[in-house]
């Protein structure tokens, strides 16, 4: 086990070395630049690109990066908040899209579960019609739709929780843009619970368990339920990943200070560092989680680590 | 019932999961909430925005985030409008956007228009308790010219101050020190110009000329003006809760400001809100002020007493590239375009925001001569070569095509890709083409930044763009259009019209303020009479502000709105 994860570990940084050199190569691809202003002459321009390094070739500024990346230096911003270092910039908005977005994952998670266990159980009746319409609007309705209509309903004609995002009420204003987020984590999560769980129902070591006298929670929880989760927690991973690194739209609606919004604002004003940066610690998180997965796939079926520890 | 029991669930829910994320998330905007003063006000409907301080607080939606606070280093208008509220120059604009005093309490200017001697008022002072002083501004000053801080408006100094030495210090082949500035005393500066600056006192309220204290700004080393801590206030108001691109922005009025006595409100609420829906939502549940509306909300509110349109300043037009397109050489064809455009309908049926149609090279309402009229008052100058006429359009169009020996002519327009430039260009698209028999347009939208570039590297036929004033002188608009500037898209070039605005900038006619008014009309008048524009309309903004509120100044120039001497009831 510990030689995979070593593996997988130096696997992912040269990744992500990859993924920082193309990076690079794509920011000079972007038409335009950040300091393309109409009120800029040309030796103004020179001055700028100078002063920030850009006038150099790119694999000289690629490996200043990456140098000033393992000092924790993530360079500053040129223009959406002029000379601000990044790491400054991540450090107060990553918790907040993070908060958010895990607050996403646990409804469209547990929320999901239930409905897609209600369906399985109760299938073919009026509970599984039901649980497929919801599941059906949930992955079909983009979540800015629901964060609009809830926004609409719920703070603005009912009152009940804040239309924006407020540090002084984090809890209460952080309401509608989960539940918004969590629509497409819910309806994944309980279409594959529904299909998992009916599968596993009917399997032939379910018969067993059943014929050897089990029934009840110790059935589904321990039996069926555990079966099922694997495929669900591939759903999930990159569902997380995505929740977590924040919703572009959402975070606009809500006036939410994350890195979603960030992202937005830096690829409008070509500020190549932040989408830069950016772009590297979604990949990070991404790479992490799926890492995180393939562990949690060992605890959940043995026989996946036997089989990997093999290799 | 259910309802109530649902928002309940759901809040726990919530809770819960905050809670298991670990305390990052909460620390992280715990730390920026313990930066904000007053007590929250989060009771009403609609609940709260980060805003609502104080009841006395004026609650301001904004569209774009802060990019700088800095000063020498800021460059839009957000920024200008935060900076200002706690910083003043040395002038500020009273309503009517005139020159007055602020930091500075009286100004001597030699007889040949080449020296200012700014006197400082002797009860300014920074809210760290230090007095300002003259050495603040030299130091500023000093700061925007700096190659290694590479202003972007340095050219503020250089080309429209006309500072001595400091387009040689932006070039690196003076040092800063040289730069035309110095501090007499502690109260006295004394700025030095190439050649007289009709307009120069109204500069001085422009945020890049701000006064920085240079031993704060050592002391906060690379932070200065990231946070209230590294901010220093000597204005009306005092930062206090702010991070960098925040999206809630708050300033609670400054007791020791020498105009306290004026300052009526508590402090000021800003809130970022991109989603023009959410923000007009804000608006009707109270917890905004003043709100922009955008043209498919108008008719919604426009009944509503708290509706007004406010002069933004920027005038947007067509920009023909005369030198890279054979077609657009032609004068005909380009009077043809120009007369082509029913600028009333774009404005009346489309933007719907009060913008005003435009028929001149220099918009109205900015700059005001020697006697105190609008350069721009008379829309109808020019409109000998620049009006709306079907038939006059026609005729061109047919002698043009004649000329050139063709039939049909396509053309392609690019544009912003945002919510106005769209219906703009699609409404100049279908203007054009239904009153020019055999042309075609065809539009590309891209984002600013790109658009920006194709058209400074003549990359374009037609431009759909846009110019806001930097400073209330025709010449912020008129300088744009001389031989090789990089904002004369079209790479137009006239001696005559080069000669004209040389003599306006550094000849004998900048030293008479009647005659520079009286050339720059002729300059005006060449851009026109050669088409080198297709002016459309001078934009409006389209605001909800409460009616509780009174008192906010609105400017086209350099400062968009100023709340010093705002009250709300």
């Amino acid at each position: 086990m510990k030689k995979y994860v070593l593996k997988r570990v130096v696997t992912a940084i040269f990744t992500l070395l990859a993924i920082t050199l193309i990076l690079f190569i794509l920011m000079q691809l972007m038409p335009g630049s950040p300091f393309n202003d109409e009120k800029l002459n040309e030796s103004q321009k020179a001055a700028l690109y100078a002063k920030y390094g850009l006038d150099k070739p790119i694999v000289i500024q690629f490996f200043h990066y990456v140098i000033n990346m393992f000092k924790g230096d993530l360079g500053v911003s040129y223009k959406i908040s002029k000379n601000t270092p990044i790491t400054q910039l991540i450090a107060s908005r990553l918790p907040i899209s993070i908060g958010v977005g895990f607050a996403a994952v646990m409804i469209g998670a547990v929320v999901g579960l239930l409905l897609g266990l209600l369906a399985a159980f109760k299938r073919d009746t009026v509970w599984d019609t039901l649980a497929t319409i919801i599941s059906v609007i949930g992955v079909s309705v983009p979540s800015y739709v629901f964060a609009l209509a809830l926004s609409y309903q719920f703070g603005f004609k009912l009152g009940w929780f804040p239309m924006l995002f407020s540090a002084k009420d984090v809890v209460g204003s952080s309401v509608l843009p989960s539940v918004s987020l969590s629509m497409f984590t819910m309806a994944s999560i309980a279409r594959f619970t529904r299909a998992e769980m009916i599968e596993v129902l009917g399997s032939d070591y379910m018969l067993l368990a059943e014929s050897k006298g089990l029934s009840g929670n110790k059935l589904v929880f321990s039996h069926a339920l555990r079966n099922a989760l694997i495929p669900i927690i591939t759903v999930l991973a990159p569902l997380v990943v995505d929740l977590m690194t924040g919703s572009l739209v959402v975070e606009k609606i809500f006036s939410i200070p994350g890195v979603g919004s960030l992202l937005v604002n830096a690829i409008q004003s070509n500020d190549y560092n932040v989408v830069i940066a950016l772009s590297f610690i979604y990949s990070a998180m991404y790479i992490g989680i799926m890492l995180v997965v393939d562990i949690l796939y060992g605890i959940i079926d043995p026989r996946i680590r036997v089989a990997k520890e093999g290799d | 019932m259910k309802k109530k029991l649902l928002s309940v669930v759901l809040a726990s829910t919530l809770a819960l999961s905050m809670i298991g994320c670990g305390s990052s998330a909460v620390n992280g905007v715990t730390e920026s909430d313990n930066t904000g003063a007053g007590s929250s006000d989060t009771a009403q409907a609609g609940g709260a925005t980060g805003a609502g301080n104080s009841s006395s607080d004026l609650n301001i939606m904004l569209e774009t985030p802060v990019e700088s606070l800095d000063p020498q280093q800021a460059t839009d208008g957000t920024s200008f409008e935060v900076i200002a509220d706690y910083t003043d120059g040395l002038m500020q604009m009273d309503a009517d956007g005139q020159a007055v005093y602020a930091v500075a309490e009286s100004v001597d200017v030699s007889d040949d228009g080449l020296t200012y001697t700014f006197h400082l008022r002797e009860d300014a002072n920074w809210s760290n308790g230090e007095a300002v002083t003259a050495a603040d501004f030299v130091f500023a000053w000093q700061r925007a010219v700096d190659p290694e801080i590479a202003s972007e408006y340095s050219y503020m100094l250089s080309d429209i101050g006309q500072i001595v030495n400091a387009q040689d210090i932006i070039d690196g082949t003076k040092d800063k020190s040289e730069l035309g500035v110095t501090a007499v005393d502690d109260k006295t500066l004394e700025v030095k110009l190439n050649v007289p600056v009709s307009y120069f006192l109204s500069l001085m309220y422009f945020p890049t000329f701000y006064p920085v204290n240079q031993a704060f700004f050592e002391s906060c080393a690379d932070t200065f003006a990231t946070s209230p801590e590294t901010t220093l206030s000597n204005g009306a108001f005092i930062l206090d809760d702010y991070q960098p691109a925040a999206t809630t922005i708050h300033l609670s009025k400054n007791p020791d400001y020498y105009g306290a006595d004026t300052v009526k409100l508590a402090g000021l609420n800003y809130q970022v809100i991109q989603d023009s829906q959410q923000a007009l939502m804000s608006y009707q549940s109270g917890d905004l002020d003043t709100t922009l509306v955008n043209g498919e909300q108008v008719d919604q509110v426009k009944d509503d007493p708290a509706f007004t349109a406010i002069g933004a300043g920027y005038m947007w037009y067509i920009s023909p590239n005369i030198q890279g397109v054979e077609e657009l050489q032609n004068l005909n064809i380009r009077y043809a375009f120009t007369m082509a455009l029913n600028r009333e309908a774009i404005t009346a049926d489309v933007l719907k925001d009060g913008s005003a149609p435009t028929y001149t090279a220099v918009p109205m309402d900015f700059a005001a001569g020697p006697d105190g009229s609008d350069f721009s008052a008379d829309q109808e100058k020019f409109s000998d070569v620049c009006r709306f006429d079907a038939d006059a359009a026609l005729e061109y169009w047919n002698k043009g095509l004649e000329e050139l020996g063709v039939s049909e002519i396509t053309i392609t327009m690019i544009h912003d890709a945002d919510d106005a430039p769209i219906k703009v260009a699609q409404v100049v698209k279908e203007q054009l083409e239904t009153t020019l028999p055999g042309l075609t347009v065809e539009l590309q939208q891209m984002p600013k930044k790109e658009r920006v570039q194709r058209m400074q590297d003549g990359d374009f036929e037609l431009g759909l763009t846009r110019w806001g004033p930097d400073y209330a002188d025709p010449m912020t608009y008129l300088g744009m259009w001389v031989t090789n500037n990089s904002n004369n898209y079209g790479f137009w070039s006239n001696s005559e019209y080069d000669a004209i605005i040389a003599e306006c900038t550094t000849g004998e006619t900048a030293m008479d303020a009647e005659a520079r008014w009286a050339a720059l009309y002729d300059a005006e008048k060449i851009v026109m009479d050669e088409a080198v524009i297709f002016p459309l309309y001078t934009q409006c903004n389209a605001e909800l502000i409460s009616t509780s509120v009174s008192g906010i100044e609105f400017h086209p120039v350099a400062l968009n709105r100023v709340y010093k001497n705002a009250t709300k009831n």
